[in-house]
This record gives C-alpha cells, structure tokens and sequence, in this order.
C-alpha cells in the first residue's frame, strides 16, 4: 500500500488518481450491497478524480445514478450522479484504492437496511494462526494489479499479494 | 440456527446473470486478504460455499477473472457485481454474501485473512447514522425509488420489465 490517492480495478485494466478525498461513508443500502456483492457500499468522495489507465464501464442504477466497474475484472470502482458537474466529487469504491487506509468511514447511510449480523461482525472468531500460517507458506502466484501504479501492465511478474 | 427454505436464490444488480442454490452455505467467512479487498471494493469479501453441483446458473453467463494461477473470480460483465470465488479444482464454490436476494439467509461465522484487515475495521458498527437517507428530500426518494434498475430480490420470468419498479438508488 502506498499512500498515493491512486487505485484502480483487481486485473489494472482501469485505473484512477484523486486529487484530494472528502467523506466517507458505508451505505447498507439494498441497492449497494447488491452492486457490492456485500453487506455494504463502502465509498469515499473524490475530487479531480482523473482516469489514468482505461475507463470504467457503467450500470446505470437509476434515472439519477449510475455505477462504474471494470468490464474485464468485475471490479466495482464508482457511484456516480448522472450529470455530474466537473467540480462535483465522484465516489469512489474504497476498496478500490490503493491504500484504502487513507478513507476511514466516519458515518452510516440508510441506516435501516442494516443486516441483522452486521453489528456483531467485529466480533466475529478468526481464522487459526496456524491455518493462516499454513496458507501463507505455500502462497499462489497472484495476477491482481499491484497497489500502486504501473508503467506498463500486464507485468513481467505479478508478486503483490500473497492470497488468491 | 433455523435452515433458510431452499433453493436460495440471486444475482447481480442488473439482473443479466442469476442463480439458484439448493443447499444452505455452510462456512460463511468474511475475508479480509487485499485480493478479496480489491475483487469486491471494499474492506473484505462474503464468501458462502456452497457444493459446486448445487448451485445452478438460472440465467446468462458469469464472466471470470483469474486472480491468481489457483483461483477465478465470477461476475457479470454487464454491471460489474461480483457473484463468486472458487478454486477451478475444488468441489465448492463461494458465493459473495451481497448477491444473495436475502443475504441474512447466510450468516458469517468466521474471518479469514485477518492479518490484511484495513485500519478502520473494527470501529465500522459504531460510526454514526441512524437518519434514514433523503429523509429530509422525500421527492428525491421518491424519484430514486421509481426509477430503480436493480433487479428485484426475487425470481422474475423476464428482465429487464417494461418499466422498473424498485425503492433505492
């Protein structure tokens, strides 16, 4: 992770850069989870967002709103207001950036579609250190884009990340 | 805990791909690894798995990216949602928690690949906001809610519908 306002899709087909980062925020909106595969939508404000290495491909969810992904890997990357005013912030899938470190969620949207688990999430046991330590030993050899930018992609070797 | 009634179905947002499961995931884990991060966008990924032989693709094709030499990675490539995880070799298949037309059906039960969890995990279920969005913008919650693309949480016969019914954005 790099600290760079950079990020992009898993395979590195589509990637970004922020000039700066507003708020964030996890919205357990049903349409969110859904596009999200997951629980929540995690996404940040970005400005001056520019697109650094082929562009997202789009949904669009409603008359007013639609979603940036990458056609090749799947990646969810944005949510985006149709019509959107230049200086209007796109937002940003956190996961999506490089360090996803930099945008920590200060609040909850649509509070009330939380799923009945997700307060006991944290909480959750993990998994053994020695299973996570077995799997760790033998890693396999990951093709995800690496956590920063690259010149050229694909590269001659894909080392980031140890997990699959 | 009680067995959700079967088969358990879902999707992606936009409905092109849909799936029956005609088993209860057994295992379900959040995993927090930077390749589950990124595949899904966000600080970790739902897996449910579930026997290959007992999920049915019931409509159009996943698209599937290699993430690395042993495991793929299925979604639909007309609106991006991530559906599955799988190793090709493996009997199961994991099922993203949020494609499920009732992710409460499957419960997680443990986290794997805690040592990548992002700095702000763990403060998630106590940040702020219990005001329902645009509860002060009714006509914007009126409009989104007439206008959604998504695909119901249920079977249809066709899709997309002549209009689009649904209530979020």
């Amino acid at each position: 992770m790099t600290g760079a306002l950079t990020g992009g899709c898993q395979c590195g087909a589509v990637r970004f850069r922020a000039g700066r980062l507003g708020g964030a925020a996890i919205c357990h909106c049903r349409m969110c989870q859904k596009a999200f595969g997951g629980f929540f939508g995690p996404l940040v404000s970005g400005y001056e967002v520019v697109w650094t290495r082929g562009a997202p491909s789009y949904f669009q969810s409603s008359d007013r709103f639609h979603r940036g992904f990458c056609a090749a890997c799947g990646t969810p990357l944005t949510y985006e207001r149709l019509g959107r005013g230049a200086d209007e912030p796109v937002e940003l899938a956190i996961g999506a950036l490089d360090d996803p470190r930099l945008a920590p969620p200060s609040r909850q949207v649509r509070y009330a579609g939380r799923l009945p688990f997700f307060d006991c999430l944290t909480a959750l046991p993990a998994r053994s250190a020695e299973d996570e330590a077995r799997l760790a030993a033998a890693p396999p050899i990951s093709f995800q884009h690496p956590d920063h930018d690259t010149a050229e992609w694909p590269g001659p070797g894909h080392d980031e990340g140890s997990h699959v | 805990m009680p067995q959700p009634e079967l088969p358990l179905t879902g999707g992606c947002q936009c409905g092109a791909v849909r799936y029956a499961l005609s088993m209860a995931p057994v295992g379900v884990h959040l995993c927090h690894c930077r390749m589950c991060q990124k595949a899904v966008a966000g600080p970790f990924a739902v897996i449910c798995p579930v026997l290959k032989s007992e999920f049915k693709l019931t409509r159009g094709e996943m698209s599937h990216f290699y993430s690395s030499d042993v495991a793929r990675r299925g979604f639909c490539n007309q609106c991006g949602t991530p559906l599955t995880f799988e190793y090709p070799d493996a009997e199961d298949i994991g099922i993203l928690g949020g494609t499920l037309d009732d992710p409460s059906a499957a419960p997680p039960v443990v986290q794997h690949g805690n040592e990548s969890r992002v700095s702000w995990y763990g403060e998630i279920a106590h940040l702020p906001g219990n005001r329902p969005t645009y509860a002060d913008n009714p006509q914007m919650l009126a409009r989104i809610s007439g206008s959604n693309h998504q695909h119901p949480d249920h079977e249809t016969a066709v899709w997309p519908p002549v209009s689009h019914p649904g209530a979020e954005a």
